[in-house]
């Protein structure tokens, strides 16, 4: 079964009264235990398309399944449900949230859960141990290395068991060796773990990680080898 | 908890923005605070003065007689209802009072006013002319043919202490009765009514200008405290036919004290008004401003699952946060700032003319009623949470994808 089936969309943003097609016809399917890159140059529609497989924004057109679910017309309410519990982001700049520590941070989508806060901790506190940030719990993100950051970003995407993870330019903003580690670092997951991973970059080495590569141009698929 | 302590780092990461705030808040209420205390002293001093001066706090007359102070209309049945008010709960003390509208001056100066023959032993135990001579000696049981004069009176008929003075009014069978008086004391109240309007004799000397007997015109009545006044009217008219007599509370013998009270607090409100649109103006900015910085911030937080009411939720809270704090702070420094001048009072000698017309003392002495402190921060809360609203709903409706990719 697929995970997520992304068929015939299109989405035309508005402007100043003025439209932009972003995506035209799109399909594309992803399944269980991808390490897919979109791989494109600025304005080919790889943000777009991630937004719209993470449930942030709903196509102008066509539909997308994510693990059975329509939610190219789902309520936002049922988004945020459905971002919470399946999705899993890594965001360029990592946005840890200042005022918490790298702890809260991990934990703050088990909160969300509603789930109680032993349990929160402990899981926080694994995975910060399998990622060798058991040290740095207690420090807040302007506190932390790029590299810490990061680790950190990856801890609270994947602390809820997500069944996809979405990175968008990962490495836009950090130097060539940080962001392989990185890079290496989200690959041993998708191994050992089985998690999906799909990331959008314009960045050929990191394109070089990945087992599937989506390329994009003007808002549409040119190759989904 | 996360959420509270995410609203409490949120509050300190803008100190300085936090603060401001935190005192507009504190400040506004203290002010608040303030306002009503002094509203409420001075309103209260002049309930008091109005009692202890001039009224008591009830009064019985013979149906009628207030608005016209006909001489004949003395008090029906007035031994048995001494009587009666000797029994009643809550009446701390009971005095008789002639009264009569008369012309007092010498051969070159007159003026109209309230003569009122008093008995001067009883009427110190309702009220409180005796402390206000200032010059001379109160009356005296037997001082029959003496009078007590306020002291704007003797300089618009240019008398003085010891001087005589000539009283002249209608007796109870028609005709003119004029007696002369040898001014014992002259009092100074402050109010105008008073210290123009009115001079005292004693009940002999008032009962044998007018020509009466043993009749009287006015039983004033002094209670316990001011609350006990409905119980207590409510207990005589079930004894008192009001087709014979009348019972009158203080506030129906003189409305405008009331009358001046609404307005003041009307002045307050108005006030109150203006002071709160500040404060709100100032929280609505701060959490804008915060709201607005944290745009990026609050986009991944509704990107991982955060719900628009969870966010909705926060921005209230650290709302609700600021407001606690400003509102502790300024119940703390009203309350002090009130109660300290409750005790050294605020000086209007200046003012003394302005004050005097309505019996307001030229000296106030803050006061705090509680009723108006819970309305003030009840009021001030329900507003800055109203306020609290609009940033807190902008917040909630960011979408998540222009949020995250906000600069």
């Amino acid at each position: 079964m697929e995970l997520v089936e992304v068929q015939n969309i299109q989405k035309i943003f508005r402007e100043n009264s003025q439209a932009v097609q972003a995506l035209t016809d799109i399909s594309l399917t992803i399944r269980p235990g991808e390490f897919t890159a979109l791989c494109g140059p600025s304005g080919s529609g790889k943000t777009t398309l991630l937004n719209l497989i993470g449930c942030l924004d709903r196509p102008t057109q066509g539909k997308i399944l994510l693990d059975g679910d329509e939610i190219s017309r789902a309520s936002q309410q049922d988004l945020t449900k459905i971002r919470l519990r399946k999705i899993g982001f890594i965001f360029q700049d990592f946005n840890l949230i200042p005022s918490y520590t790298a702890l809260e941070n991990i934990e703050y989508v088990l909160w969300l859960q509603g789930v109680r806060a032993a349990a929160r901790q402990k899981s926080a506190l694994e995975i910060c141990s399998r990622f060798g940030i058991e040290k740095l719990i207690g420090r807040r993100p302007s506190k932390l290395s790029r590299g810490q950051q990061q680790r950190v970003a990856v801890a609270r995407a994947i602390i809820h068991k997500p069944k996809i993870v979405l990175g968008d330019e990962l490495t836009a903003n950090l130097d060539h060796k940080t962001g392989a580690d990185l890079m290496d670092f989200l690959k041993k997951l998708n191994q050992e773990e089985g998690m999906t991973f799909v990331y959008a970059t314009h960045d050929p080495v990191m394109m070089e990680r990945a087992n599937r590569i989506v390329r994009m141009q003007d808002g549409k698929i040119i190759n989904a080898s | 908890m996360l959420l509270l302590k995410l609203a409490l780092v949120n509050i300190s990461r803008n100190p300085r923005r936090s603060i401001i705030t935190v005192l507009a808040v504190g400040v506004g209420l203290a002010a608040l605070i303030f306002l009503w205390g002094f509203g409420d002293g001075t309103n209260e001093q002049m309930r008091e003065n109005v009692i202890k001066l001039l009224t008591g706090h009830i009064q019985i007359h013979a149906t009628g007689f207030q608005n016209s102070l006909s001489p004949e209309l003395t008090i029906v049945e007035k031994n048995n209802l001494l009587q009666n008010l000797s029994q009643t709960p809550f009446i701390k003390a009971v005095t008789e009072r002639v009264k009569c509208e008369a012309l007092v001056g010498t051969t070159e100066h007159s003026r109209g006013i309230i003569l009122t023959g008093i008995d001067p032993e009883r009427e110190t135990t309702v009220t409180r002319i005796n402390e206000f001579v200032k010059q001379g000696e109160f009356l005296g049981n037997k001082d029959d043919r003496s009078i007590l004069i306020g002291s704007r009176l003797a300089e618009k008929i240019h008398v003085a202490l010891g001087d005589k003075v000539v009283v002249m009014t209608q007796a109870i069978d028609g005709t003119l009765a004029g007696y002369a008086y040898h001014i014992k004391g002259i009092f100074h109240t402050g109010s105008q009514t008073l210290d123009e309007l009115s001079a005292f004799v004693t009940l002999a000397g008032a009962r044998d200008l007018l020509g009466i007997e043993e009749e009287t015109h006015e039983i004033a009545l002094r209670l316990n405290d001011r609350k006990s006044i409905p119980k207590v009217i409510i207990e005589l008219k079930k004894t008192i036919p009001s087709d014979q007599n009348e019972i009158l509370a203080w506030n129906d013998i003189v409305p405008e004290t009331e009358q001046w009270v609404e307005w003041s607090e009307a002045i307050i409100r108005t006030i109150l008004i203006a002071v709160m649109v500040v404060i709100g103006v100032s929280i609505m900015n701060t959490v804008l401003m915060s709201v607005f910085e944290r745009t990026r911030e609050l986009g991944v937080m509704l990107a991982i699952g955060t719900s628009p009411g969870q966010i909705l939720r926060l921005i209230l809270l650290e709302t609700f946060i600021l407001e606690l704090f400003g509102m502790i702070l300024g119940l703390a420094a009203g309350f002090a700032v009130t109660t300290y001048f409750g005790n050294v009072g605020i000086s209007f000698h200046e003012l003394e003319a302005a004050f005097s017309r309505s019996y307001m003392s030229t000296m106030t002495y803050t006061r705090v009623e509680w009723h108006h402190v819970v309305e003030s921060i009840i009021t001030l809360f329900l507003l800055t949470s109203f306020i609290g609203l609009y940033p807190a709903w902008k917040a909630s409706r960011m979408e998540p994808v222009k949020a995250i990719y906000h600069s």
